[in-house]
């Protein structure tokens, strides 16, 4: 039987919290185990090596979003990512760029993405004049219905934004996650807004005709969202307005 | 319709912005700056593979520019160099039109040149540093093309032997082996980024491999022909006598 590796650890470490504190590169070394996460090791390094490790998570099977950071200069998700994927046995930690952070691996990706659902009004808007709620809902086609489905998986981990070379340059742009929600509502029947409604909104610099189509966003979504085609679908859809 | 109008002061008080920024041209400028890049990249493969012909030998060259010159249209089969001039101040024209929408995509702002040159460093990723050489072709482009407008502009000229004395003797090829690998990076990176931007079509990297592929070829056929005017220039005796068709 083969040894098991022994993986050596470089993490991003600094408390904001902490007056006097800098940022550093801490290394930590640990024993691969088979099938083991990034998450899994970053969890054992916790438990046995150092309490005051910060890092987000809240399912460890990719649905959340919450353990998103940039592993060896790649942003994804740790709980999604292999040890085995790195066969010289080094992993660099760094938390995700352009959010606010919290502390050693963890950001604030929900005070961005709560900013950005109220800048761009990302839920529905139904016919307001339609209130009766004994009438029977119209039902939606399966094949909308599945459309619709294929966006809604974005777990907001805020991937895409770490890896937008556009939204590190212009803070204000709304980056892929707001795209992709807004193409959402704007392919759903039951939402009453318009074209128009979605152009004052996006139809800028800071929205689809800011977007540089740099594709950072398709490359490393871990949900493999189609955002190259949904972008492209509304800037379309927006020029022709 | 009361509280209609009273929206529609309230916005244009708050738009008050001029110039691009206004919503309706950002829509406009990202469509001309497409538009005018994919006339411009056109132009480009075409204007490489016409120049080229000197590989076929001078008679091929000259039957060529004869051609474009609108020869046909005259009597005695030559073109007139007017229509060089003429054609060179439109896409001059273009250019600008193509410039002043891509500058608006340049980082004005040292923070915004740091932020990307950090983010690069940070986490590589191809098609950003494609749109980064985008960038600086385009910047170099910007005082390279107008200065090969302007030679065809004054001097319209177009013959085997007038094209290879332009090249040779009046240090034209010192321009174009700058012109060259910058202007066939911008322009096939540019085609390919035009097609991914506006998705007309669904195989990137397919496209990305086609492009790459495309480069080369025009890298090797626009130095085998500046090569070739390059020995036309050599063997030419001063002052140069245009070339006489052989047909």
């Amino acid at each position: 039987m083969s040894q098991a590796r022994t993986l050596t650890f470089s993490i991003f470490r600094y408390d904001p919290q902490e007056s006097g504190d800098k940022p550093k590169m801490v290394t930590y070394s640990l024993t691969e185990a088979p099938g083991m996460t990034v998450f899994i090791a970053l969890n054992q390094l916790r438990e046995t090596q150092d309490p005051s490790l910060q890092f987000d998570f809240v399912c460890r099977a990719g649905i959340c979003g919450s353990c998103a950071m940039v592993i060896n200069g790649f942003p994804t998700l740790a709980c999604r990512t292999l040890t085995a994927n790195y066969p010289d046995g080094h992993i660099k930690l760094m938390p995700l760029p352009g959010f606010d952070l919290i502390g050693d691996l963890s950001v604030n990706t929900g005070k961005f993405m709560r900013e950005l659902s109220e800048r761009l009004s990302l839920w529905l808007h139904p016919n307001s004049a339609d209130n009766d709620i004994h009438r029977i809902e119209a039902p939606m086609s399966p094949e909308e219905a599945t459309k619709l489905y294929e966006l809604e998986r974005c777990v907001e981990c805020g991937v895409c934004v770490s890896a937008c070379a556009t939204k590190q340059m212009r803070d204000t742009f709304v980056g892929a996650v707001g795209m992709m929600k807004i193409a959402r509502f704007e392919l759903d029947s039951r939402d009453t807004r318009t074209a128009d409604d979605f152009y004052h909104v996006i139809g800028n610099q800071d929205g689809v005709f800011g977007c540089m189509t740099l594709l950072g966003c398709q490359d490393t979504c871990p949900k493999d969202l189609p955002h190259m085609q949904q972008i492209a679908y509304l800037r379309r859809k927006m020029a022709s307005v | 319709m009361a509280a209609n109008s009273l929206q529609t002061k309230v916005d244009r008080a708050v738009n008050t912005d001029k110039g691009f920024a206004h919503p309706l041209w950002a829509a406009r400028a990202d469509k001309l700056q497409s538009l005018s890049g994919v006339l411009l990249g056109l132009f480009l493969v075409m204007h490489l593979h016409f120049e080229s012909s000197i590989l076929f030998g001078k008679e091929a060259f000259y039957q060529v520019a004869q051609f474009l010159e609108g020869g046909i249209f005259s009597e005695t089969g030559h073109g007139y160099p007017l229509v060089t001039k003429i054609f060179s101040c439109f896409m001059l024209l273009i250019l600008l039109i193509h410039a002043v929408f891509a500058l608006r995509r340049f980082p004005t702002q040292l923070g915004q040149w740091r932020a990307l040159r950090n983010q690069m460093r940070f986490l590589p990723h191809e098609d950003t540093k494609i749109w980064f050489w985008q960038m600086i072709t385009g910047f170099l482009l910007f005082f390279l093309v107008p200065t090969h407008l302007f030679t065809m502009i004054t001097n319209p000229e177009i013959g085997p032997h007038l094209s290879a004395e332009r090249v040779y003797h009046l240090n034209a090829w010192a321009l174009y082996i700058l012109l060259l690998p910058v202007v066939a990076v911008h322009a096939v990176f540019g085609l390919y980024r035009v097609v991914v931007k506006w998705g007309l079509v669904e195989q990137r990297f397919a496209m990305l491999k086609f492009a790459k592929v495309l480069l080369v070829y025009l890298m090797v056929l626009g130095v085998a022909s500046l090569l070739t005017y390059i020995f036309i220039g050599r063997s030419l005796a001063l002052p140069v006598v245009p070339y006489v068709s052989m047909l």
